[in-house]
């Protein structure tokens, strides 16, 4: 667990801290921090900033109705329903569970090429697309390069590129212009989630063929 | 162990850390033990307590914020909503995760941005804010000490910041600003801001391991 080498980088923290950074990549924050004791420490110190620069602002005074008001709509809520969300496999983050029952029928596994499919997740946002994607055992995907960012989380097993290996809960971004040959592990599939700012381009002779798959498409 | 640690700092030394640290350790039990009521009992005289304290500061959070979309009018209709959720929410409180202060500035900080998404006609965003901080069940390895005793060092070190410092905080954890947009406000580089919010940062100690992060992304 506290082995994780690839973490967001501070800047990512702190806007998820403070509620700024894009949802698609929160999304990807919150999928890293599943798995990472060490961000989430971190986390709850940086809401501690926020809770204590909170505290020291003046405080403002607030309509002498408003305690009443306050009480009178909780005397109205309705009876509190025990948990009212369905229990999940916690095989995923909780969130990423949710966002696949928010898909709902829509999500499909496409092949990408002979050993990469990919499902798109529905998350209402234009800028990225945010998606699943497995890689089966020992399988290699065409080298490529990224014409935008590429965010990814290790959902379940591991892959490797030229660079480095990653494995459950690592957390990797792409710049514009990076090439990497991801490939998965010999012992069992690896699933990712990932949000994809614009097209990839590829640069193998396969790539061509991949093409309509990987057109940024945000449902 | 706090005690065992101080008994070899000398005389002199001892009394003034010892002190902000208990008297601080109050307060914020103090508010940790009301929510706790409120959680456990549905304790009308602790919720009014907590109710007293916090909407002056969860209105003046509001206030400041800058986000695009947000107007005055606002303001109060944020503090009803988080100190409802206050209500609904308090008996997942957990007070050796965190300090009553924290949790509901969480809870604040989340429905500010769900209440200008949901005044936005630009998102469909499926989620509420919240739903980003589901915690795994295992603990979160941090000691109710550590806890306490890291929030008083935030507090004390918030306060020795220089200006600059100082300011990039509150723009991006009151005003609700992103770095990107405080570079463009300010007319700084984006690098700039960002290593002015990571040296206060680590001034501040909140970075677990800082040499290890600036090699990262």
């Amino acid at each position: 667990m506290s082995t994780l080498k690839h973490h967001p980088d501070t800047a990512m923290l702190v806007e998820f801290s403070a509620g700024t950074l894009e949802p698609a990549l929160a999304i990807c924050v919150s999928a890293h921090l599943h798995f990472c004791d060490r961000c989430r420490n971190e986390l709850l110190r940086l809401d501690q900033v926020g809770s204590q620069i909170m505290s020291q602002s003046e405080p403002s005074e607030v309509d002498e109705q408003l305690f009443d008001k306050v009480m009178a709509q909780i005397d109205n809520l309705p009876e509190q329903t025990q948990n009212p969300k369905p229990a999940r496999s916690n095989y995923y983050p909780a969130l990423v569970e949710q966002l696949i029952e928010n898909t709902g029928e829509e999500l499909s596994w496409r092949k990408m090429s002979p050993s990469v499919d990919v499902a798109r997740l529905k998350t209402g946002q234009s800028d990225y697309e945010v998606a699943l994607h497995k890689i089966c055992a020992g399988g290699k995907t065409p080298k490529h390069g990224h014409s935008g960012r590429e965010f990814t989380v290790v959902l379940k097993g591991s892959f490797s590129d030229e660079n480095a290996v990653y494995t459950e809960g690592d957390f990797l971004l792409k710049e514009a212009g990076d090439e990497h040959q991801p490939m998965g592990a010999q012992n069992g599939e690896c699933i990712c989630l990932s949000a994809l700012a614009a097209p990839i381009k590829l640069s193998s002779k396969l790539g061509f063929l991949m093409k309509p798959w990987l057109r940024i498409n945000p449902i | 162990m706090l005690d065992t640690k101080i008994t070899v700092i000398d005389e002199s030394k001892k009394c003034m850390p010892r002190a902000s640290v208990i008297s601080t350790e109050k307060r914020s039990d103090r508010w940790s033990l009301l929510l706790v009521q409120v959680g456990e009992n549905r304790d009308r005289k602790a919720f009014a307590q907590l109710f007293s304290h916090f909407a002056p500061l969860l209105k003046s959070f509001a206030q400041a914020s800058k986000h695009d979309g947000w107007f005055p009018g606002l303001s109060e209709e944020l503090v009803q909503e988080v100190m409802i959720k206050v209500w609904q929410k308090a008996s997942g409180y957990k007070p050796e995760k965190a300090s009553a202060t924290t949790w509901i500035y969480t809870v604040a900080r989340n429905c500010r941005i769900d209440m200008l998404r949901r005044k936005s006609n630009t998102q469909h965003l499926p989620l509420e804010n919240e739903d980003f901080w589901h915690e795994p069940d295992e603990e979160t390895p941090v000691s109710l000490l550590r806890q306490k005793r890291s929030e008083d060092k935030v507090q004390a070190s918030l306060e020795q910041l220089p200006k600059e410092q100082d300011e990039i905080l509150r723009k991006v954890y009151l005003e609700g600003k992103s770095h990107a947009e405080a570079s463009e406000e300010l007319g700084l580089p984006l690098g700039t801001v960002k290593s002015r919010v990571r040296l206060a940062l680590q001034k501040m100690q909140i970075l677990v391991a800082p040499e290890f992060r600036d090699e990262l992304i």
